[in-house]
């Protein structure tokens, strides 16, 4: 077991980039769940990540063991056909099947995702799912279920019930006996700001993940939707007020204050309106953790400065007085391996705790490294004698 | 008939497509002339929408509704109109590259340049190069609008542009690019003429595309 490192952490979300850079197939990638496991452990080695959670099409499996058609694209993540939803009317909710959930579709494929990461020393250890709202997207549409919740609230309410009752009561059960976990976290995109309002998320999203949450606790499995992301493209529409309200829908969701950092222009945006609820609740003897999230397009395109500047003024404004966790999120593809060991470097030099009272004293060049092929090649000569 | 105008626009703006529709339909009834519902009752609401999108007043949710209302009503009255008075501003040709399937964010964008007087051919999702480029050659555009929602297939926009440029027709068309993971430098990157953040983005860079009003 190698020691806990005594600094800030850093994780990912990768799957397009460790498809990129191992060059396995679309096909292969996301149907077997070894060859997944493996890549995404060796891609964390090689950028010194400290987690790393082999998920990749997080949105389709549950719904593609039902019966939904996934698009498979040569060099992509399948995705949902959107013009051919799975329930085309309110009626065929009366139809469909539940799925078995540890043999249909590639469900088999994620469990072995999750029990294999599990098994890994760097490897996350709780599971995933879709969030009831994103699986309600799923099945319907997006348009066609905000139609529904505008025009058939009935039917919308009878939709995420039946999802969190049959669908994802029962497909947390398998994943706590067949992986052996005993959390898992839900996945829900869709149900982000601005897709939603914060009242429309309080109304149509946090109801469904507190029901989930409390029903899988009562079998011993702790579970919690990440809803609320902050996403909002256009910086002059930036409103602390929303922002707020987005904090407010995380705690509601997972019954516990967090600050979601996530998708959103994070880089652009000031950050003393997060400074400003942490210490409102910090009054009230609260304290909240922040999970920042670095963003993908910042990543991808750089330069190396700006990626190195976003992180260090995470490390600034939220490493001393805040429990931190830095994340890259989702990065892409085509991103250079430079810019990746860069954002990893800084958080390892800036990040060690305690957090140094001048961040700028600290000498920091970012790092010149071998390729990915490079490295790969190396290790597994190491490996062999 | 200054009422019936009014309605429509509410009707758009509210996202009532059904009563949109009939509004429209009961408008032409009594006389009014097509290019008026459109120019004076579905163009605004849609607009109206847009405003309020920028004002953090509208989400998704509602600029969906708006633009399912708007596509409703304009369903209607399209056919009576002449392609003249329909897309004054210019002909945009759009689809999602191939391998995506992604269709919220160009429904917004076809919704929006309607509004704003494009005429515009909506090629769906998970478009093959080959097809983009017969209807370049087949439409003459003035516009391709190129959509793409994951960091896989953003590729496939550069070799869209690539294949226009190979086959000698990329100076008979202008080319944008939108979707969640492009930005203004890749859309340098690919040559490509405009990037368009959001939907309202992409109607100011296309007019500005079209030159001088």
């Amino acid at each position: 077991m190698t020691e806990e490192p005594n600094r800030i952490k850093i994780a990912a979300q990768m799957h397009d980039h460790v498809m990129s850079l191992t060059g396995i197939p679309a096909r292969q990638f996301y149907t077997d769940a070894r060859v997944m496991v493996e890549a995404f452990s060796e891609v964390a080695d090689y950028y010194g990540m400290d987690i790393f959670r082999a998920a990749g099409d997080s949105y389709n499996a549950e719904i593609e063991a039902m019966g939904g058609k996934l698009i498979y694209g040569e060099h992509s993540m399948p995705t949902l056909d959107s013009r051919n939803p799975l329930l085309k009317e309110p009626q065929d909710l009366q139809n469909l099947k539940l799925p078995d959930f540890s043999r249909d579709g590639r469900l088999p494929y994620i469990l072995d995702c999750i029990r294999l990461s599990r098994e890994k020393e760097k490897g996350n250890k709780s599971g995933f799912f879709c969030g009831p709202f994103s699986l309600a997207v799923g099945l319907r549409g997006f348009p066609g279920f905000i139609k529904d919740i505008r025009k058939r609230p009935e039917f919308a309410r009878e939709l995420l019930d039946f999802i969190v009752d049959e669908v994802l009561v029962n497909y947390l059960k398998v994943q706590q006996e067949y992986c052996g976990v005993t959390m898992s976290d839900g996945f829900n995109a869709w149900a982000s700001i601005p897709n939603l309002s914060a009242g429309e998320l309080m109304e149509w999203v946090v109801p469904w993940s507190q029901r989930v949450r409390e029903k899988a606790a009562r079998f011993g499995m702790t579970v919690g939707c990440l809803d609320g992301d902050y996403c909002e493209e256009r910086l002059e529409k930036f409103d602390p007020e929303v922002l707020h309200n987005a904090f407010e829908v995380q705690r509601a969701s997972l019954g516990r204050p967090i600050c979601l950092l996530g998708q959103g222009r994070w880089h652009e945006y000031p950050l003393e309106p997060v400074l400003d609820y942490t210490a409102a609740l910090r009054l009230q003897g609260i304290q909240v953790p922040v999970i920042a999230w670095v963003n993908a397009r910042l990543l991808r395109d750089g330069p190396v400065e700006a990626i190195i500047w976003m992180i260090k003024r995470f490390i600034q404004t939220f490493g001393r007085n805040h429990e931190l966790s830095l994340h890259l999120a989702n990065i892409p593809a085509d991103t250079p391996s430079d810019h990746v060991h860069a954002a990893v470097a800084v958080v390892h030099a800036f990040g060690k705790k305690p957090i140094a009272d001048n961040l700028d004293e600290i000498a920091f060049t970012p790092p010149r490294r071998e390729t990915f092929q490079e490295w790969r090649a190396q290790r597994r000569k190491s490996a062999n004698g | 008939m200054t009422n019936i105008v009014e309605e429509i626009k509410t009707a758009v703006l509210e996202g009532e497509d059904d009563l949109a529709q009939s509004l429209v339909r009961q408008a032409l009834n009594d006389g009014l002339p097509p290019i008026e519902v459109v120019n004076r009752g579905i163009v605004p609401g849609i607009q109206a929408a847009g405003e309020l999108w920028q004002q953090n007043k509208y989400f998704h949710t509602d600029m969906i509704m708006s633009a399912t209302a708007f596509r409703t009503a304009m369903e209607v009255v399209e056919p009576l109109i002449s392609e003249v008075e329909a897309g004054g501003l210019g002909k945009f040709l759009i689809g999602a590259v191939a391998g995506d399937m992604h269709d919220l964010g160009k429904m917004m964008v076809v919704a929006m340049l309607r509004g704003a007087g494009f005429q515009v051919v909506d090629l769906g999702e998970d478009v093959p190069r080959e097809l983009f480029l017969d209807k370049v050659i087949e439409l003459e555009p003035n516009i391709l609008g190129l959509g793409c929602y994951m960091t896989t297939t953003m590729p496939e926009l550069e070799a869209v542009i690539k294949s226009l440029e190979e086959q000698g027709l990329r100076q008979r068309v202008k080319v944008m690019i939108g979707g969640v993971p492009t930005t203004q430098e890749y859309a340098n990157q690919i040559r490509a003429d405009a990037w368009g953040k959001d939907a309202l983005d992409a109607i100011i860079k296309a007019k500005k595309l079209m030159g001088p009003e």
